[in-house]
């Protein structure tokens, strides 16, 4: 029993993070009256404070998950807790997966082809970078499939990224400028980046599109309402099983509601995406919604990142800059198979702007120093220091998963557990890459550069789309094969996750659904 | 997890240590509530903080790390939160015991008591994952929090940036350090 019953809805959607508040704002602006669930609280732009200790605030504050596997210690860090979820505090390094990226299996043999083509989602892409705001130099980023030249020019190249270029040209590789979804100037009403660094703590003039600015204004003049810290536990279904009737929720209270809809989303993340559907089961779907293929929850994925550093030469002044990455390497990204026994495309991402504290701060990345030695590192590396990650592909295949764990979260509910063990070959990838950004940096002239351990990054899969209800859990519109009035937004739904972040792909495919579900109106309204 | 992972095999043990001055709540006094850590607790962090980062210790790292362990998870500053969503206080104070048991121990003396060689060779076995009385929390794992804790104070702060001598470019400045 429910102790409160609301009035329906066209549209609920759980979770206001980018791929949320994006589906918000389309469906109310197509008329669609629209709620979004959002767990967490109430967040705005003056909570953005320029400061890597206040920023925690603006983190993932919802229950842990249980992490298992090579490849751990994402979760926390990934997700975001309140309106605009990650989006608060992503670094809006923006790219398109590549047309192989979508073929796989077709092509290599392995993980799983997408039901869609690079050419499907391209008009997406496109115009998902106009809404947003990319700045970029298509021209020198001929590494990355185009369509339309960015809607910004690229932002200038920091003196970290001068430091890092020589060692790039040394070995033969073409270092370019970033595509960001951050203003090089003043863009739709919004401000130029001022290159201050402070990205990862919130940008509050909107410089880097973040939720705030961007898809809760367009939603909220829509007409779409927003309710937090309503925590959605369960999607509901009608007697047959194949619509889905609302969802409950629990408040800060712990008060359970009830919230009927016509059109159900989840945009929880990953694995909150999963996790819902398997709590969600009924006596027509004993194994969770939408896992008539048994693969609900399976092909997880993530990016096995390695980071490098060093100290250069010269001064780089580490502070300035944006987060995200001021420059770019996808030269040689397309070949998968860059030696025997290692698989997986690759990316570099350069100079990102690094303040002295944090998880991704100067001070952690020498972790076995400390006292006077950490002094002195510190009082060097605030002047001399550079780096860059490597974003490397995992395989996408179905033990590595998400699933229910027997032991209960706060909410009362089963954890969710995720499994991510790095496959070998994708392992051998990211050994090649670890190596070959240590030669780019002593080719720089960094004497002693050092790589930081492998770690995931970004989480992806477990509600993968497919056209084949046996092998997938939804179609490409993110609709699930066996209940008409529920679709899925956000990362989950990627069969595979290439190696780049995922965002720009995940925006491509939540304006395609909009429209998919703008144009099936009456149908899934019925 | 293996918290291990986060650094094991890549530590090196550091050779210099300050001097820890007695500075147990410090003199930034930012939170108001009482601590939750008792007196002694408290001590033996802020003398252990401040051989990670020289200076935490005066500048409030006890106090810094009870009120942000103590309050809502939601609220709390401390990097913790990205690892583990558990309960933080029994983490904090989980690991203080291990620093006291390591050092009876080793030198049948409270902590607060040992000479800077000492205390130095109780910092380098948990930063090389070799103590020999302290296994929960993770010796290794609660050395890189806890430095982490360290670091904010003497480097993450509007001071600590001047300290470094790097403007610090602030959007929002900080009401206060934390
Ligand atoms: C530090 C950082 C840097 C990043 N940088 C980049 C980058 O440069 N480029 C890029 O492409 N991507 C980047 N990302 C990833 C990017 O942020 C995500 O892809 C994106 O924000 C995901 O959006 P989302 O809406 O799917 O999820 P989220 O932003 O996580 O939003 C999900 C929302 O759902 C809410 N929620 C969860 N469970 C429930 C529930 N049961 N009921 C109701 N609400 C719920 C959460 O509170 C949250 O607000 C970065 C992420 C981080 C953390
Ligand atoms: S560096 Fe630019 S994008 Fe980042 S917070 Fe500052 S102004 Fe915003």
């Amino acid at each position: 029993m429910s102790d409160h019953t609301h009035d329906p809805v066209d549209v609920v959607i759980a979770g206001s993070g980018i791929a949320g508040g994006t589906m918000a704002a389309e469906l109310a602006e197509a008329g669609f009256s629209v709620l979004v669930l959002e767990a967490g609280p109430q967040r705005k732009l003056s909570e953005m404070i320029s400061s890597q200790i206040w920023s925690r605030r603006l983190r993932w504050a919802g229950p842990e998950v249980i992490e298992t596997g090579d490849l751990v210690g994402a979760a926390n860090f990934a997700m975001g807790w309140g309106t605009g979820g990650a989006g608060l505090h992503w670094y809006a390094n923006w790219y398109r997966l590549h047309p192989d990226d979508f073929r796989v299996r077709t092509l290599h043999g392995k993980s799983v082809d997408w039901p869609i083509s690079y050419e499907d989602l391209r008009p997406w892409y496109d115009h998902a970078q106009t809404y947003f705001g990319v700045s970029g130099d298509a021209k020198a980023d001929q590494w990355s499939p185009q369509s339309q030249p960015y809607p910004m020019p690229p932002l200038p190249i920091s003196r970290q990224s001068q430091a890092l270029k020589k060692g790039f040209d040394a070995v033969g590789l073409s270092l370019g400028p970033n595509s960001l979804a951050i203003n090089s100037q003043s863009y739709d009403g919004r401000a130029g980046c001022i290159l201050d660094g402070w990205c990862d703590a919130g940008c509050p003039i909107g410089a880097l599109a973040n939720p705030l600015v961007l898809q809760w204004p367009r939603a909220f003049k829509a007409g779409a309402m927003l309710r937090h810290n309503a925590y959605v536990s369960k999607i509901t279904t009608d007697p047959s099983g194949k619509r889905a009737t609302g969802v409950e929720y629990l408040d800060a209270d712990g008060a359970r509601h009830l919230q009927p809809a016509s059109i159900v989303i989840p945009a929880c993340h990953t694995i909150w995406n999963a996790r819902l559907l398997l709590l969600s089961a009924t006596d027509h779907h004993p194994d969770g919604l939408g896992n008539g293929s048994g693969l609900l929850g399976r092909h997880f994925t993530s990016h096995a990142l390695t980071t490098i550093h060093g100290l250069f030469p010269d001064e780089t002044e580490p502070f300035r800059g944006v987060t995200g990455a001021n420059t770019l390497c996808l030269e040689g990204y397309d070949d998968k198979t860059p030696a025997k026994g290692a698989f997986g495309s690759r990316a570099w991402l350069a100079a990102q702007a690094t303040k002295p504290n944090d998880l991704l701060g100067l001070a952690l990345a020498r972790p076995e120093l400390y006292g006077a030695a950490l002094d002195d590192y510190m009082r060097r590396a605030v002047r001399h220091y550079g780096n860059m990650t490597v974003l490397c592909e995992e395989t996408s295949i179905p033990e590595n998963r998400i699933e229910l764990d027997s032991r209960k979260d706060r909410f009362g509910l089963p954890t969710a557990k995720v499994t991510n063990n790095l496959p070998k070959d994708n392992a051998a990838r990211s050994d090649l890459a670890k190596a070959e950004g240590l030669k780019i940096f002593k080719a720089a002239g960094v004497s002693e550069p050092w790589a930081g351990q492998r770690a995931p990054m970004h989480m992806i899969g477990g509600t993968i789309m497919g056209d084949d209800p046996a092998t997938s859990v939804t179609n490409s519109y993110g609709q699930t094969h066996n209940v008409e009035n529920l679709f899925l937004a956000g990362a989950s739904l990627f069969p595979t996750p290439g190696a780049v972040n995922p965002t720009a792909t995940l925006v491509a495919l939540v304006f395609r659904t909009a429209k998919y579900i703008s144009d099936n109106r009456a149908a899934l309204l019925r | 997890m293996n918290r291990r992972r986060f650094i094991a095999n890549i530590l090196r043990i550091a050779a210099l240590f300050g001097v820890a001055p007695r500075v147990v709540a410090g003199q930034s006094q930012e939170g108001s509530r009482p601590m939750s850590l008792t007196e002694p607790e408290a001590e033996t962090l802020s003398k252990w903080c401040d051989l990670l980062a020289p200076g935490a210790a005066r500048a409030g790292v006890a106090r810094y790390i009870d009120q942000n362990a103590s309050g809502g998870f939601g609220d709390s500053m401390l990097l913790l939160r990205y690892l583990d969503s558990g309960a933080m206080l029994p983490f904090y104070r989980g690991g203080i015991a291990g620093i006291e048991q390591e050092s009876q121990h080793r030198f049948s003396m409270g902590f607060a008591r040992l000479d800077p060689q000492q205390s130095a060779e109780i910092v380098a076995a948990a930063a090389g994952s070799k103590t020999e009385a302290w296994t929960t929390p993770d010796p290794n794992f609660f050395y890189f929090i806890s430095r982490s804790d360290a670091v904010d104070m003497v480097y993450g702060t509007e001071a600590g940036f001047a300290r470094l001598d790097i403007p610090y470019l602030a959007h929002i400045a900080p009401p206060k350090p934390w």
